[in-house]
């Protein structure tokens, strides 16, 4: 199952619509993933006033306002999200194509309004999926909305591709 | 329920199977533009490579059109050789913006679920289709399945009443409602638009689906009605199948009234589509670029009204004028009218019919600071080049106006 019970990481928190253009401009599309990761790097920079984040290799779990990853289509900041390692989204709502393409990679999506207001970059979170919820720095505890059967379904698969395996060897 | 027709179309497409909230739909159309195109070749090579069904996918090379960089150019090179060997019957090299291209084409219709790797694919929707962007991935499941996932959306009826004013067009009427509703004020619904009296031309209503997506809409269509009918004749060469899918009653979950003669010209300000105001508020704004081209703002109509009020005038010399056809097959009607000609003479510089400017992909890219003035669909930080640069959108007629004065100004001081 490549869906796991538990997530942990740190925080990076980001605005409201937080469109993909300032997320991963668009002179960083490219099929290189190193080139493709600058990208998202280059993003946290214009996100960012404070400087690049420094703990990218202890796991990082995205916590974002309303509308997350709004505009273009291009997968490749999804892509660099999987590049350096981000475990799982959190956001107020997401746009509708970045949902599709952070689940299609295999990237879990969740949606809850309350933590927003209360994460900070570099916060310790929790996410499990067995009770719902998600535990910010050991002290308080939201839950997200339930996800749908569809949804999990392609998440446990590992990503749409995998899923279509599994299909096509089902059907 | 409030479905709206959209709900019908998902309806008609299920094959049955059933996922939580999501139904397996059968898929009629996939727009597959050069970038995203190139980002799926790969897993589609390790998937066999067998696309389901190659008359029904249309592939364009328009974003790196020709390409400026050598990674754009082997980008571009990996999609037209595939295209080449795999015989796909519809590759446009260098035609037109890929969302220009797919209507100008005798694919899509009213009723059908069309998909493309782009997210303003929701501009077909003018056609009265269902019509909406995915990632490479989801489109990647299309080609090889022939079908998608779908939910079924809440649905939005907007009621656009009354005359169009001749300094109002579609650009403006969705740059208002994105004003009035936000940037996620759409968020994951459908919208349908009711043109009642039957006064909105079609490349005007290309323009307001392309931009529902700005509001953050799954997908905006066009009731069907004479303006398709004509549209789809003319286009064709005849009617072919006409099913007005609207005549039985449909629900929708909420219902928006535009009194078109009341509206102003609209000026979206920096960095988002949904800051609107009037452009009362904002006349005299010093710009040093104007951009008229792009899948939302470079169609005929758009390069006619440009023309009209350019003809026998100069723009500022403080302005560079950039315009960009949205096809070749645009471009030429532009030259046979006239268009052309006055634009150059009014100091204009006519691009190639590409992506361009829009996306900050080639050329018209802005230095730090700079103001540009464009009929495009995003005016996101960054989008057309230096971080601190600042995108407005408005209309073709409101851009050239602006033009000729060097500044922001409402068009109807020159008309």
């Amino acid at each position: 199952m490549a869906l796991p019970e538990k997530i942990s990481g740190r925080i990076w928190r980001l605005g409201d619509h937080v469109n993909t253009d300032v997320l991963h401009p668009s002179s960083y599309f490219s099929l290189n993933e190193m080139r493709v990761k600058e990208g998202l790097l280059e993003g946290m920079e214009r996100l960012r006033a404070d400087g690049k984040i420094d703990f990218l290799n202890e796991g990082l779990v995205i916590v974002a306002g309303e509308n997350f990853g709004c505009g273009s289509s291009r997968e490749t900041s999804v892509r660099a999200f999987r590049t350096c390692g981000v475990k799982g989204v959190v956001a107020v709502s997401f746009a509708r194509i970045f949902f599709r393409s952070l689940v299609n990679l295999g990237i879990p999506p969740f949606e809850c309004r309350e933590i927003h207001h209360w994460a900070k970059d570099g916060d310790l979170i929790h996410i499990s999926l067995q009770d719902g919820s998600i535990e910010l720095g050991n002290t308080r505890r939201f839950p997200f909305s339930p996800m749908d059967p569809h949804i999990k379904e392609i998440l446990e698969a590992g990503g749409l591709i995998p899923y279509l395996r599994r299909e096509k060897d089902g059907i | 329920m409030g479905k709206g027709y959209t709900g019908e179309i998902i309806q008609r497409h299920a094959d049955g199977r059933r996922e939580g909230e999501y139904l397996s739909v059968k898929v009629d159309f996939v727009l597959l533009p050069d970038p995203t195109f190139a980002l799926l070749l790969s897993g589609l090579g390790e998937l066999g490579g067998k696309i389901w069904n190659k008359e029904k996918v249309l592939v364009t090379v328009d974003h790196f059109a020709p390409p400026s960089t050598i990674e754009r150019a082997n980008l571009a090179k990996a999609v037209i050789n595939f295209a080449m060997n795999e015989k796909l019957p519809h590759c446009f090299i260098y035609q037109g913006i890929c969302h220009q291209l797919l209507v100008e084409g005798p694919w899509v219709r009213p009723g059908m679920i069309v998909l493309g790797a782009d997210s303003h694919t929701t501009t077909a929707g003018a056609l009265g289709c269902l019509a909406t962007g995915m990632g490479s991935t989801d489109i990647l499941y299309t080609l090889i399945t022939g079908k998608t996932w779908l939910r079924s959306p809440e649905t939005v009826q907007i009621d656009l009443k009354a005359a169009l004013p001749s300094y109002i067009m579609g650009k403006d009427i969705i740059l208002d409602l994105l004003g009035r509703f936000g940037e996620g004020g759409f968020l994951y619904q459908a919208i349908e638009f009711y043109d009642i009296d039957g006064v909105i031309p079609m490349d005007d209503r290309l323009a307001i689906c392309n931009m529902v997506v700005e509001g953050g809409a799954k997908n905006g269509l066009f009731r069907p009605d004479e303006v398709t009918r004509e549209y789809l004749k003319e286009r064709d060469d005849h009617l072919g199948q006409w099913e007005n899918p609207f005549e039985e009653e449909l629900r929708y979950t909420k219902r928006i009234e535009v009194d078109l003669s009341s509206l102003h010209p609209r000026v979206a300000l920096p960095h988002t589509p949904a800051q609107v105001v009037d452009v009362g508020e904002i006349e005299g704004e010093e710009i040093q670029q104007i951009f008229i081209g792009s899948c939302t703002g470079g169609r005929l109509r758009d390069l006619e009204q440009t023309a009209s009020l350019l003809r026998k005038r100069k723009i500022s010399p403080r302005i560079r004028l950039l315009i960009t056809p949205a096809s070749q097959k645009i471009y030429q009607e532009a030259i046979k009218r006239g268009y052309i000609q006055v634009l150059l003479e009014a100091g204009g510089v006519v691009l190639n019919p590409s992506c361009g400017p829009c996306g900050g992909i080639d050329k018209g890219i802005l230095g730090a600071g700079e103001g540009c003035l464009s009929t495009s669909n995003r005016n996101f930080q960054g989008r057309m080049g230096d971080p601190s640069s600042r995108i407005y959108l408005a209309s073709p007629l409101t851009a050239a106006a602006s033009a000729m004065a060097g500044r922001i100004i409402d068009p109807r001081e020159v008309m």
